[in-house]
C-alpha cells in the first residue's frame, strides 16, 4: 500500500499533522497531491512547545515540511478494499496509486481511536495532543 | 490556476477524474486575493500581509506585510512584536504554510478543555 | 525498484526519526521517497530515570524526509525485553 493512497483515503477524515519545525496542526483533510502538500479545514494548531494554539479555518501546508501524519486507524482497512484489487498486478509502482472506486464513508469525527493504548501516556513534545488522542477514544 | 471544484473529490469519486485534477493545484489562492493571509515561512520566519499576486510556485505578492518578529533565543516562538515591511515578493520555495488571517485566533488549550 | 524494504512489509519494525523518535508498529506499505504506512505503532520514550514509557500511537504516515531507519524487530526477541527496566538517554535529532 503506498502512503500516498492511505492519505487520500483519509480525505475528510480527522488528522493530526506534526511539521518538521514541531508545530502540529489537527484538523480535518480537504485534500492533498502527490507532494504530500495538505489543506485542512477546521485546523488548531499547537505550538512546538505545545504552550500556544491557534483555530484557523482553513490551512494549506507543504508536502515537503510534514513530519508525520497521524490517522485515524479504520483508514487503513478502506484503502485495503480499494487496492486490494488494483494490486494484483503489483510490481507495477502505479498499481497501488488507486484511491479508484473511491468509497466514501462519513468520517469519523474527532476520533483517532487508539487501538487498545495507556492513555495519558507522554513523551515527544505535544503532551496535550497525546493525552487529547488518547481520550478521545 | 486551480478552481475550488477539486476539494470536493467525495462528490466524484471516479478514477478518470482524480487522474486529472491531480495534475492541478490543490490550492486555489484567487479566493485570498485582497484578502489578508498568514504565510509561515521555512526557518520560522511568519508574516500577514493582504494577498495581491501569486503564481503556481507559490511565489506571492503581499501588500501592507507585517512580520512576526521572534524571540531571539528560540527562532521558532514568536513574540508580540512586528514589523512592517509593506510591498513583498515571498519566495515559493520557502513557503510552508497559508492561512487566512479573518477567521484565526489565538486559543486556550482546547485539548485541557475536553478533559 | 527493489529498495530492500519490501521483505519488511507486513512485519513489526521499528523507525527512527530524524528528530531522535522511536516509532514501533507494522509496516504496511512505503513508498520511492520511503514514505511509510506505519500501522499499530507505539512510541518508545526513553529515559535515564524511568524505564520505557510506550505511547499508543495508531495509524501513521511518516515523511520520507524524516526517516533514519527503519529496522525489523524480532517479535520474540522484543517480547522478552522488560522495557520497565531498560534506561537510555534519549537519541539527539540528527543536526542538519
Amino acid at each position: 500500500m503506498l502512503p500516498l493512497s492511505l492519505l487520500r483515503t483519509a480525505q475528510n477524515h480527522p488528522m493530526l499533522v506534526e511539521l518538521k519545525n514541531g508545530e502540529t496542526y489537527n484538523g480535518h483533510l480537504v485534500s492533498c497531491d502527490n507532494w504530500m502538500n495538505i489543506n485542512l479545514r477546521e485546523v488548531i494548531c499547537t505550538s512546538r512547545d505545545g504552550d500556544k494554539f491557534w483555530r484557523m479555518p482553513e490551512c494549506y501546508i507543504r508536502g515537503s515540511t510534514i513530519k508525520y501524519l497521524r490517522i485515524p486507524d479504520e483508514v487503513i482497512d478502506m484503502v485495503k478494499e480499494e487496492t486490494v484489487v488494483k494490486n494484483r498486478g503489483r510490481g507495477d509502482m502505479k498499481g497501488g496509486r488507486g484511491g479508484q472506486n473511491q468509497r466514501n464513508r462519513p468520517a469519523a469525527r474527532g476520533n483517532f481511536g487508539g487501538r487498545g493504548g495507556k492513555a495519558g501516556g507522554q513523551g515527544g513534545r505535544n503532551p496535550h495532543l497525546k493525552k487529547n488522542l488518547n481520550h478521545n477514544k | 490556476m486551480a478552481s475550488g471544484g477539486e476539494k470536493r473529490e467525495k462528490n466524484n469519486p471516479s478514477g478518470d477524474q482524480k487522474e486529472k485534477k491531480r495534475k492541478e493545484s490543490i490550492l486555489d489562492l484567487s479566493k485570498y486575493l485582497e484578502k489578508t493571509i498568514r504565510v509561515k515561512f521555512a526557518g520560522g520566519r511568519e508574516a500577514s500581509g493582504i494577498l495581491k499576486g501569486y503564481d503556481p510556485l507559490l511565489n506571492l505578492v503581499l501588500d501592507n506585510t507585517s512580520e512576526y518578529l521572534r524571540d531571539p533565543d528560540d527562532p521558532y516562538k514568536l513574540t508580540d512584536d512586528t514589523r512592517e515591511l509593506g510591498l513583498v515578493v515571498c519566495r515559493g520555495t520557502s513557503v510552508v504554510l497559508i492561512c487566512p488571517m479573518d477567521g484565526m485566533e489565538s486559543i486556550q488549550n482546547p485539548f485541557i478543555a475536553q478533559d | 525498484m527493489a529498495s530492500g524494504l519490501d521483505s519488511f512489509v507486513n512485519h513489526t519494525v521499528s523507525i527512527i526519526t530524524s528528530d531522535g523518535r522511536n516509532f514501533i508498529g507494522t509496516l504496511k506499505g512505503f513508498d520511492q521517497t520511503i514514505n511509510v504506512i506505519l500501522d499499530e505503532s507505539h512510541e518508545r520514550v526513553y529515559s535515564t530515570t524511568t524505564g520505557v514509557e510506550q505511547v499508543m500511537l495508531g495509524l501513521h504516515i511518516i515523511r520520507g524526509d524524516n526517516v533514519a531507519l527503519i529496522g525489523l524487530i524480532d517479535e520474540d526477541v522484543d517480547n522478552r525485553l522488560n522495557l520497565a527496566n531498560i534506561k537510555a538517554e534519549p537519541l539527539n535529532p540528527v543536526v542538519h
